[in-house]
């Protein structure tokens, strides 16, 4: 299913004869890609994501192509509601299309991935803020909206919801949904970014340009150039977790491994295999011909991500 | 649809166990006390339940489409769309106002008198009750448009949207060409005269009126989020 959000020189003012927050947007999210916005404080990011997120209609302008059903994490999610996480997941998830026990099941699991499912019982009031802001991505996440827009949704979650919340984006954009993201931590996703947009101070909003488009989804493969990592491991070890999409990793049972990735993500690649357990000892990193790389028998690294991912059974009526 | 039941599910669910259900049936339940007696005729009290529920409609519906924080609301909104989750809270007031209404309508047909005002004929129980629900839910509509045009989007400051709540609550119980009004008028005609008319017509309008609040705050919704 191919689809896009266009946003047609949009702009947005909250009061009219107010100043314009943004103005003469032009912009195309396409499915299967993901999208990092910045810009400095202020200068209108969350006011472009809620356009994005279908929250907020344009003062000027069109916005076309929206998905039905999007996912949305704020930038503070206070949510002061009476009801348990588990209750307000399952909510969300029913209002997703979710028939009542799929939504439940599907809500728990993701707050089972994320580390909260010890508090799915808590009422959100009584939540920390790291803790409710699990809630906040959890609800985004149920129902497995094809747009997924994330406001520093990173902000307040401890490490390994983190790494979660990482992965999840990597599976979505994989699986053809578009991730469109705010963070302030620049090495957020950057191998995985497939394309950088800046918000100005002055509203507008413009494209960085040299951001490598490395993906399905994207537009086709640029010749861009691939880092070849060799390294040992444990004898018996399977292909390490969490290698950033585009990585084409070779085991042999010895345990040597060969891994091709792009060479926007060959840091992310490294630093994976370096914090991996158990370790693995890398011999090279040598720049190879893009030519070359169909040679190698493909592995899919995402193997073992799926295992435990909450995309399962959708159970959608 | 599914998407409108279960939001206006989800808002049932912060309603009740937000507790801030319980004033405004407080409300319902001095103002039945005040009103109704024990042996009063019937038709007249239901008129009265009527006319009371409308105030407490408005108040309902406030309660619920300011109900989440708004991080909160962006997220349902993101989920289906912003009108559509105004939408919702609007529902959940109007249904939770319908389920007061339904309850008085139980109670004064049980304690009220078969006769008509002048102690007179017997009324039919039957057609008393299908009489009563009609000025019932033609008041929770009446009263359901007006907490919609009185609140979030359209009236956004708290002390604006309270007192064009409470201006609009008088009008819709007073102004000539209220449904509410004639809705209510026609229970105490026939309890005066002892026979029943069903109040069909200010039913139908009520509906209409609300079918259009409710149009123009869901489509604003998505400008003032």
């Amino acid at each position: 299913m191919s689809w896009a959000v266009t946003l047609d020189d949009v702009g947005r003012r909250y009061r009219a004869g107010g100043t314009w927050v943004l103005r003469g947007v032009d912009l195309e999210v396409r499915a299967g890609t993901l999208l990092r916005v910045e810009g400095g404080n202020g200068t209108g990011k969350s006011t472009l994501l809620r356009l994005l997120a279908g929250i907020e209609a344009p003062s000027a302008g069109r916005v076309r192509g929206l998905p039905g059903v999007r996912g949305y994490v704020p930038e503070r999610f206070p949510a002061a509601l009476p009801l348990t996480a588990a209750a307000y997941v399952t909510h969300l998830g029913r209002v997703r299309g979710l028939r009542g026990r799929a939504a439940a099941r599907e809500g728990t699991r993701w707050l089972e991935r994320l580390g909260a499912d010890r508090y799915a019982g808590t009422r959100m009031r009584e939540l920390s803020k790291g803790s409710s802001q699990k809630v906040a991505v959890a609800q985004a996440l149920v129902g497995r909206p094809p747009l997924l827009v994330l406001d520093e949704a990173w902000t307040g979650l401890d490490q390994p919801a983190r790494a979660v919340l990482d992965e999840v984006v990597r599976e979505r954009v994989a699986e053809g949904g578009a991730v469109v993201f705010v963070d302030h931590d620049p090495a957020r996703l950057a191998a995985d970014a497939d394309a950088v947009v800046r918000v100005a101070a002055d509203g507008r909003v413009e494209r960085d340009q040299g951001v490598p488009r490395a993906r399905a989804g994207a537009p086709p493969r640029s010749p861009a150039p691939h880092f070849r990592i060799e390294a040992w491991g444990t004898p018996g070890a399977g292909a390490p977790a969490g290698l950033p999409s585009g990585a084409r990793c070779r085991v042999a049972p010895g345990g040597a491994l060969s891994l091709t990735v792009p060479a926007a993500a060959s840091d992310a690649a490294l630093r994976t295999l370096l914090a991996a357990h158990p370790g693995w000892h890398v011999r090279s990193v040598r720049q190879e011909d893009a030519a070359r790389e169909e040679e190698h028998a493909v592995c899919e690294t995402d193997s073992v991500r799926e295992e435990n991912s909450g995309w399962g059974e959708a159970g959608r009526g | 649809m599914r998407e409108t039941l279960a939001l206006t599910r989800y808002q049932l669910a912060v309603l009740l166990r937000s507790q801030r259900w319980l004033a405004p049936l407080l409300l319902y339940a001095a103002l039945l006390a005040v009103g109704v007696r024990a042996g009063d005729p019937v038709l007249d009290s239901l008129g009265f339940a009527a006319a009371a529920l409308l105030p407490t409609a408005v108040w309902l519906v406030r309660v619920c489409v300011t109900a989440e924080p708004a991080a909160a609301r962006h997220c349902a909104a993101a989920a289906t769309g912003p009108g559509r989750a105004h939408l919702g809270g609007v529902a959940a007031g109007a249904v939770a106002a319908a389920v007061l209404g339904a309850a008085a309508v139980g109670l004064v047909t049980a304690v009220g008198s078969r006769g008509s005002t002048d102690g007179g004929d017997a009324v039919p129980a039957a057609s008393a009750v299908v009489a009563g629900v009609c000025g019932i839910l033609t008041c929770v509509l009446v009263g359901t448009a007006v907490g919609v045009l009185c609140n979030r989007p359209l009236v956004r400051s708290r002390g604006y949207a309270v007192a064009a709540s409470v201006l609009g609550t008088v009008a819709a119980l007073v102004a000539g060409a209220s449904p509410a009004r004639a809705a209510v008028g026609a229970l105490s005609r026939a309890s005066a005269r002892g026979s029943v008319d069903v109040p069909w017509v200010p039913l139908l309008c009520a509906l209409g009126v609300a079918g259009l609040a409710a149009c123009a705050a869901c489509a604003v919704a998505a400008r003032r989020p």
